[in-house]
C-alpha cells in the first residue's frame, strides 16, 4: 500500500528566510497520479524532494505506506524518481544505468537482464541498451531515465519535470505514453510541472501550489469549474480566465461604458450580504461569446486565428481586458465594436476583491 | 489524378542504415601566415631544449667551439660518463620520491577536495582558504626550522624527507584542481544514485571517481612535474645518498675541464623524464592547469 | 487580472516570520552539527597534515627568530628579543635583495603574460601543425628549471661558446656577468611564459562565440573585438596566471643558484637566495629566521588581496555567460 501523506510539513532552505514549502497537507492515494503544478518559487519541487528524502522535513511529517519517512535516508525509501535533466550515469550504458538500483540490491546479474530487457521493451529502448547517455538523443535519454525508475518497481515514483527538456511535439507524445504507462504499472506518482496543461492531461488530481503553500487539491474537473481563488483560477485553463475587478452595479459588475456583466439572482444575493462595493469576476474566454444581445460592448484590438478556433483581444471602455472565443469563420475586424455575453452555459465566478477568495 | 511522387528522402534518424552519404569533406590549407609566425616562435622557445639534447650526443671537443656545430659524429660516450659519475641512484630517489608524493597527494587529496566541494558548510571557505595560504607562505621562511627537524628525527639525506615535503609542496594546489573536477559533475548524479540505493561511498566509487578520473590523471601530472623538478628542498636536506636529479646536475659542475657535453647529458637525463611525461599526456596537462579557470 | 492576496496570513495565527522562527529553534543543533562532520569528515587527514608539516616549522621560524643563534659558534643561542628584526631592517642588503624579488616577481608576471597572450592568440588559429607547435612551446614549463638555467647560462648566454653570442656581431659580451638580474629575468620568462599561455589559451577556447559574431554584425572591427570582448572575458584567466605565477615565483631560487649565486656580491640575490646564503652558509640561524618572517608577512598582506581576488572570480560561482 503506497499512499502518501503529507502531514503539515514545511521545509526551509540553508540560510534562507522564507519557507519553501509551508505546511503542506497532502492526502494520495495509492496507484493515484498526482501533479503538483505551480510557477517558479512555489515550493513544487521542494516539495517533490522532500518525499524523496533529497530536502529535509523540517517540520511536520511525510508518510509513506503509513511510515514516518522522517529521518529515513534516501536509500531506503523505495522511491524511484525521474529528474529534469534525467541524471544518467554518463559512464555507464542504458543497460548499466537501468539496472543499477537492481545491482546496488544484489539482484544477480540474469534476473537484472531480465527485468531491464522488459522494460527496455515497454519503452522501445532495445536497440540502444549497449549505448552510452552521451550517444542519445534528448527523448531517448528521457527514456532511459523512465527506464530506470520502473525498472526498480518502487512504491512511489517522483517526477521533476521531466518533459521540459524535450521540444513541443515530442512532450505532446511523451505525455501519452507516460499516462498510460502509470495507469498500467498502477504505481503511485507525484508528478512536478509549471505547465498546467500537463496537470490537467495527466493528473488524477491537481494540487496548485504558490509561495510554497497549497491552494487547492482536487481534480482537474474541479479545479477548472469551481477554482477556489483567484489566483487557481487564473492559473488553469489557457487562454486564461478572464479576472477583472469592477464597482457592482445593480444588476451585474460594470466593466465599462455600455459594458456590464449581468450577474445571477443569488450571485447579486451574495454580493449584498457581504457589502461589497467592488468584485473580481473571472469568466473563461470559451464560456464568453459574441452576440448581438450582450450586454458587454468592446472593441476589438486582436484576432488570434488558430484554424479550429479563434481567439479576440478586446477592451472595454474603461481600459478592462476581456479576451473571448470565437469561430474563426465568423471572427471580427480590428477596430470593431462588438458585443458580448455570457455563454448559456458559462458560469461567471466571483472572487473576494481583496483575498480572492471564492464567492459562492 | 496526376501527382508527383515525392523522393522517397532517407530518414533522418540515426538508426537508420541507409543515411545520405556524407559530403567528402574539402581540406583546403589556407596558408595562414600567423602560423608560420607561431612555428618560428615555437621552434625559437624550443631551441634551448633541443640544443641541450643535441650537445649531449656530442664529444667534447665538438660540444666546445664558438661556432656551434650541428652536423657532428654523434657518441653516447658522455652519457655513459654521466653514468659512471652515480647518476642512478639519483634516478631512483627522483623517482621514489615523485611517486610517493603523488600517491600520498591524491590519498589525502581527493576526499579533502571531494568534502570541499559539496554543499558548502560554512567551514568551506575557510579550509579552502587555509589551504590556498600555504602555498603562498614562502618556503624559505620554513627552511631552516625544517633542516633542524629533519636532522633531529634522523631524516637528513633521507629521501622520505622530501616525500613529505613535496607531499605539501603539492596538496594545495592539487586540492584545488580536483575540487573544481568535483564541482563540475552534476549534483542530481549523486541524488539518483543515492536513490537507486548507493551509499556514499559506493556512489563515489562507481559514478563520481570514473567522471573525474581524467581530472585526477591531469592533477597526478602537474605534481608530477613540480615534484620532480624540485630543486630547494632537494639541496637543502640531502648530499649523497638522497640526492635527486637537480641536486646531481648540480653537483656535477666542475670548475675545470672539457665537460659541456657531459652537463649536457645530465642535463637530458634530468629533464627529459617530464618533458616526455608531458608531452605524452598533454592534453591532460592542458585541462589541468585550466581547471578552475575555465568553470 | 488582478492578483489578489491569497489567506498567506491567517488571522489570529502567527506570521511566516514567527513560524520560520519556531521551525529554526526546533532545529536539532546535534544532528546538524553531526551532519557538519560527517561531510567535512574526509577533509580532516589532509587538513591536519599540512597543518602538521607547515605551520609547525613556521612557529618554530618564529621562536628562532628570537634568538641570537649561529652555528658556527656554538653555545652562542640566547634569547635577543626583537633585535634580530632590527637588524634586518637595517640591513641594507635585505631591501636590496627585497627588491630584487618584487622585480623579478612583477617583471616576469608581466613579460610572461604579455607574450603568453600572444602566443595563445596565435595558437588559436588553425594551422598546419598546431598541436606540434604547442608541443614545443610548452617544453620550457616541463624542463627541470635548474636544467633550463644551466642552458641558458652556458649554452646560449657564455661569453665564448653560447649561441647568442654566435648570432650577434662583435665581441662576445658576458651577459650572465654583466646583467646578471636580466639573465635570469630571460630564464624566468623562458620557463613561465608557456604556463600564461594556457591559460589564456583555456580562457580564449572558452569564450561563447556568439557574443564575437553579434560583435561583428554589430560593426565591430576585429581590434576592437579583441579590445571590448575577448580582454574583459580573458581578465579572470591572467588573473588567475598572475596570482599563481606570483605565488610561485615568489620561491625563486633554481635559477639564481645555478645561474649567479646571487652574484655579483648580491646584486642579483633575492630574498630566498639570500635567507638561504645566511643559513647555510653563513649558519646564522636567527637573523635567517627574521628575515624569513619579515618575508612572509610581506607575502601575507599580498596574499590577502590575491586571495580575495581569486575567490572574486571563482568560488564555483560562474558569472553570467
Amino acid at each position: 500500500m503506497a499512499t502518501i501523506t503529507y502531514d503539515n510539513a514545511s521545509c526551509i532552505y540553508e540560510g534562507s528566510d522564507k519557507l519553501a514549502v509551508d505546511s503542506l497537507n497532502l492526502n494520495i492515494e495509492d496507484g493515484e497520479f498526482v501533479v503538483l503544478v505551480g510557477p517558479s518559487g512555489s515550493g513544487k519541487s521542494t516539495a517533490l524532494r522532500m518525499l524523496a528524502g533529497l530536502e529535509d522535513i523540517d517540520e511536520g511529517n511525510i508518510y509513506i505506506g503509513g511510515k514516518d519517512m522522517r529521518g529515513v535516508p534516501s536509500k531506503d525509501r523505495d522511491i524511484a524518481m525521474v529528474f529534469q535533466n534525467y541524471a544518467l550515469y554518463p559512464n555507464k550504458t542504458v543497460a548499466e544505468n537501468m539496472g543499477f538500483a537492481l545491482k546496488l540490491r544484489g539482484v544477480p546479474a540474469a534476473e537484472r537482464r531480465k527485468k531491464v530487457e522488459e522494460a527496455a521493451k515497454i519503452l522501445d529502448l532495445t536497440q540502444f541498451l549497449d549505448r552510452k547517455p552521451a550517444k542519445l538523443s534528448g527523448g531517448q535519454r528521457q527514456r532511459v531515465a523512465m527506464g530506470r525508475a520502473i525498472v526498480r518497481e518502487p512504491q512511489v515514483f517522483c517526477m521533476d519535470e521531466p518533459l521540459s527538456n524535450l521540444d513541443a511535439k515530442l512532450r505532446v507524445q511523451t505525455r501519452t505514453q507516460i499516462a498510460a504507462l502509470q495507469r498500467r504499472l498502477g504505481t503511485t506518482t507525484v508528478y512536478v510541472t509549471h505547465d498546467q496543461v500537463e496537470a490537467m492531461t495527466m493528473g488524477d488530481r491537481v494540487a496548485v501550489l504558490r509561495n510554497g503553500e497549497l491552494q487547492q487539491f482536487a481534480s482537474p474537473n474541479e479545479l477548472y469549474d469551481r477554482p477556489i481563488n483567484a489566483f487557481v483560477a487564473g492559473f488553469i485553463g489557457s487562454p486564461a480566465m478572464n479576472l477583472v475587478t469592477r464597482p457592482i452595479t445593480s444588476d451585474g459588475v460594470q466593466l465599462g461604458e455600455h459594458a456590464t456583466m449581468e450577474l445571477e439572482r443569488d450571485q447579486m444575493t451574495k454580493l449584498h450580504e457581504l457589502g461589497l462595493k467592488e468584485v473580481t469576476i473571472g469568466i473563461r474566454p470559451e464560456q464568453l461569446e459574441i452576440h448581438d444581445a450582450g450586454k458587454v460592448e468592446v472593441v476589438v484590438d486582436l484576432v488570434e486565428d488558430l484554424g479550429s478556433e479563434a481567439y479576440v483581444y478586446t477592451h472595454a471602455g474603461s481600459g478592462v481586458e476581456l479576451v473571448a472565443r470565437t469561430n474563426p469563420r465568423t471572427a471580427p475586424k480590428l477596430a470593431e465594436t462588438v458585443r458580448l455575453r455570457k455563454h448559456p452555459d458559462g458560469v461567471v465566478h466571483l472572487f473576494h476583491p481583496e483575498t480572492g477568495a471564492r464567492i459562492g | 489524378m496526376s501527382t508527383s511522387i515525392p523522393q522517397a528522402t532517407a530518414p533522418a534518424a540515426a538508426e537508420s542504415p541507409s543515411a545520405p552519404p556524407v559530403k567528402a569533406k574539402v581540406k583546403r590549407r589556407k596558408f595562414d601566415p600567423w602560423g608560420a609566425v607561431a612555428w618560428i616562435v615555437g621552434l625559437g622557445f624550443f631551441f634551448p631544449v633541443f640544443w641541450m639534447v643535441l650537445t649531449a650526443f656530442k664529444q667534447e671537443v665538438d660540444a666546445y667551439t664558438t661556432t656551434p656545430k650541428v652536423i657532428f659524429a654523434p657518441t653516447l660516450d658522455e652519457f655513459r660518463a654521466v653514468f659512471d659519475q652515480g647518476v642512478g641512484t639519483a634516478l631512483l630517489n627522483s623517482l621514489f620520491a615523485t611517486a610517493v608524493s603523488t600517491l600520498l597527494v591524491l590519498l589525502l587529496g581527493v576526499p579533502a577536495a571531494f568534502a570541499l566541494s559539496l554543499r558548502p558548510v560554512r567551514k568551506t571557505q575557510d579550509a579552502l582558504f587555509f589551504f590556498m595560504s600555504t602555498k603562498m607562505l614562502p618556503v624559505v621562511a620554513a627552511i631552516i626550522p625544517l633542516y633542524v627537524i629533519v636532522s633531529n628525527i634522523g631524516l637528513l639525506d633521507n629521501i622520505w624527507a622530501l616525500v613529505i615535503l613535496y607531499t605539501a609542496m603539492n596538496l594545495p594546489i592539487a586540492v584545488w584542481m580536483m575540487r573544481s573536477f568535483f564541482l563540475e559533475v552534476p549534483g542530481e548524479l549523486l541524488e539518483a544514485a543515492s536513490l537507486d540505493g548507493a551509499s556514499t561511498w559506493r556512489a563515489m566509487r562507481e559514478v563520481i571517481l570514473p567522471l573525474v578520473s581524467p581530472g585526477i590523471a591531469a592533477t597526478a601530472l602537474i605534481c608530477v612535474i613540480f615534484a620532480w623538478n624540485e630543486f630547494f628542498f632537494a639541496v637543502s636536506l640531502t648530499a649523497v645518498q638522497a640526492q635527486t636529479m637537480p641536486v646531481f646536475l648540480v653537483g656535477f659542475i666542475a670548475g675545470q675541464g672539457l665537460y659541456w657535453a657531459k652537463l649536457c647529458a645530465a642535463a637530458t637525463m634530468a629533464a627529459l623524464p617530464v618533458v616526455l611525461a608531458g608531452w605524452i599526456a598533454q592534453n591532460k596537462l592542458v585541462r589541468g592547469l585550466s581547471f578552475g579557470a575555465i568553470k | 487580472m488582478t492578483t489578489s492576496q491569497l489567506g498567506t496570513e491567517r488571522p489570529g495565527v502567527e506570521t511566516e516570520a514567527e513560524h520560520v522562527a519556531r521551525i529554526k529553534k526546533t532545529q536539532d543543533p546535534g544532528v546538524s552539527r553531526a551532519e557538519g562532520w560527517r561531510r567535512r569528515g574526509p577533509l580532516l587527514p589532509a587538513l591536519i597534515f599540512m597543518i602538521v608539516v607547515t605551520q609547525i616549522p613556521f612557529l618554530f621560524t618564529l621562536y628562532y627568530s628570537t634568538l641570537s643563534w649561529n652555528l658556527v659558534r656554538p653555545g652562542s643561542r640566547r634569547f635577543v628579543g626583537l633585535s634580530n628584526y632590527v637588524d634586518v631592517v637595517q640591513d641594507k642588503t635585505f631591501w636590496q635583495v627585497a627588491f630584487n624579488s618584487v622585480f623579478f616577481i612583477v617583471a616576469t608576471v608581466l613579460i610572461s603574460i604579455v607574450l603568453g597572450l600572444l602566443l595563445a592568440l596565435l595558437l588559436d588559429r588553425v594551422f598546419l601543425g598546431r598541436g606540434i607547435v604547442r608541443t614545443l612551446l610548452i617544453t620550457p614549463f616541463l624542463v627541470t628549471p635548474v636544467a633550463g638555467a644551466l642552458m641558458w647560462k652556458t649554452a646560449m648566454l657564455d661569453p665564448v661558446f653560447g649561441i647568442v653570442n654566435w648570432i650577434l656581431p662583435g665581441e662576445g659580451i658576458d651577459f650572465v656577468s654583466s646583467w646578471p638580474r636580466a639573465s635570469i629575468l630571460v630564464a624566468l620568462v623562458w620557463q613561465w611564459t608557456p604556463f600564461m599561455m594556457l591559460l589564456i589559451l583555456a580562457g580564449l577556447q572558452s569564450m561563447p562565440r556568439d557574443i564575437l559574431e553579434a560583435g561583428r554584425v554589430d560593426g565591430a572591427g576585429a581590434f576592437q573585438l579583441f579590445r571590448e570582448l575577448t580582454l574583459p572575458h580573458l581578465r579572470r584567466f591572467i588573473e588567475l596566471g598572475a596570482v599563481l605565477g606570483a605565488i610561485y615565483l615568489v620561491n625563486t631560487f633554481d635559477q639564481i643558484y645555478m645561474m649567479t649565486q646571487g652574484g655579483p656580491g648580491t646584486d642579483s640575490a633575492n630574498l630566498p637566495f639570500y635567507i638561504y646564503q645566511r643559513a647555510f652558509l653563513g649558519f646564522d640561524i636567527g637573523q635567517a629566521a627574521a628575515m624569513g618572517v619579515v618575508v612572509v608577512i610581506f607575502t601575507m598582506i599580498i596574499a590577502t588581496f590575491a586571495l580575495r581576488l581569486i575567490f572574486r572570480s571563482f568560488t564555483g560561482k560562474e558569472e553570467a555567460a
